[in-house]
């Protein structure tokens, strides 16, 4: 029993360590497609992608194939919380931007100001956040 | 629609008044070369189709979504035959960032194919840049020559929405910045082969500056 707790705890924790990095949605999704391809024409056949999917995979997810099912799971997880951070990032940051780049509102500036500083100068929330955004990311690529 | 777009907060969520300058900063001979990409059959990646949506002139399309829907009846009325006889032009749009992606999609359906799902999730990425945050987009739906003209406006119509629907659930997008608009066959890229696979593409283009913020971190609709 407490095997089994450990178990699935361990499931559950692997679908979205918190120090985990976001992925791309391009990354994501075409691992969504990777892996649920043949279950997505079996089960959610004219299924647009979109909310009506995700409803189909939470409709018929225990007849899908582990692979895919466990790949939803993480790909839905991630996309998410990439989304929530990207909307959230002004609020959940302004008084770090405050404190460290000198100004008092999230303003354009945002992604230079959390990129110039060290990680470790800022908030736990605030960094993680950032993290999630992928702009950290997408910016040392540029 | 509207309380959708009051809801949706933005990224910066306080205070973000992007500067201009900054935003108009990025050369379009970029632009240029994504859409070469695009035309050469090869698929451009997020950070391609952002900066091709980013080097924007510093206006704003004086056009709507109904007036472009309402130029394509037109055409169709005005200028009959199985073929367009002549290409629906939009000078205004000619100078305004954009790209070109294609999108497979089940056979006179819009359900987008798997295949094509990663090609939806780099216009997320794209158009979640900080660079286009507060712009607008329009998502524009081509299709070939099979079948007829004023079903074929239908079906474009149908699958840009298809497209618009996705990048706003699961991925997120601000439903307040996008417009889908379906031209059907009017604009043929390849018009000599009008039934190619060429001639069946996804639009997407800036429009200009939508969304701006005001000192306190409130958003509004740009003057």
């Amino acid at each position: 029993m407490i095997r089994r707790f450990l178990l699935c705890a361990l499931f559950a924790a692997a679908a979205v360590p918190a120090w985990a990095q976001t992925m791309s949605y391009a990354d994501a999704i075409s691992q969504l497609a990777a892996a649920c391809k043949n279950d997505i024409a079996r089960y959610c056949k004219g299924v647009p992608l979109g909310p009506r999917l995700k409803t189909c995979f939470d409709a018929n997810g225990a007849r899908m194939s582990p692979k895919c099912q466990q790949t939803r799971s993480a790909v839905y997880a991630s996309i998410s919380r990439r989304a929530a951070a990207q909307r959230n990032i002004g609020d959940v940051c302004s008084a770090d931007i405050a404190r460290l780049c000198d100004t008092s509102h999230a303003d354009a500036h945002l992604v230079e100001c959390l990129v110039s500083v060290s990680p470790a100068a800022l908030s736990q929330q605030c960094g993680q956040t950032f993290n999630d955004t992928g702009w950290r990311t997408e910016r040392a690529r540029q | 629609m509207r309380s959708d777009i009051q809801r949706h907060r933005l990224a910066y969520g306080k205070g973000t008044a992007m500067k201009s300058h900054r935003c108009h900063a990025v050369a379009a001979v970029v632009l240029l070369g994504a859409v070469t990409a695009a035309l050469g059959q090869q698929q451009i990646n997020s950070s391609q189709m952002a900066t091709s949506l980013a080097g924007v002139s510093n206006t704003r399309l004086s056009l709507t979504g109904a007036q472009m829907r309402q130029a394509v009846l037109d055409n169709i009325h005005n200028y009959p035959g199985t073929l367009p006889p002549r290409p629906l032009t939009f000078p205004q749009m000619e100078n305004m960032a954009q790209f070109v992606v294609e999108v497979d999609f089940d056979f006179n359906s819009a359900v987008i194919r798997p295949s094509s799902y990663r090609t939806i999730g780099s216009i997320a990425d794209a158009l979640h840049n900080p660079i286009l945050l507060g712009y607008g987009f329009l998502v524009i739906g081509h299709t070939d020559s099979v079948g007829g003209r004023q079903y074929n406006v239908g079906l474009s119509q149908r699958r840009a929405e298809a497209i618009r629907d996705a990048l706003i659930d699961p991925f997120g997008v601000n439903p307040g910045v996008l417009e889908a608009v379906g031209m059907g066959e009017e604009q043929l890229r390849d018009p000599a082969h009008p039934t190619s696979g060429v001639n069946r593409r996804v639009q997407l283009v800036n429009v200009g500056k939508k969304f701006c913020f005001g000192r306190s971190g409130e958003q509004f609709v740009c003057p």
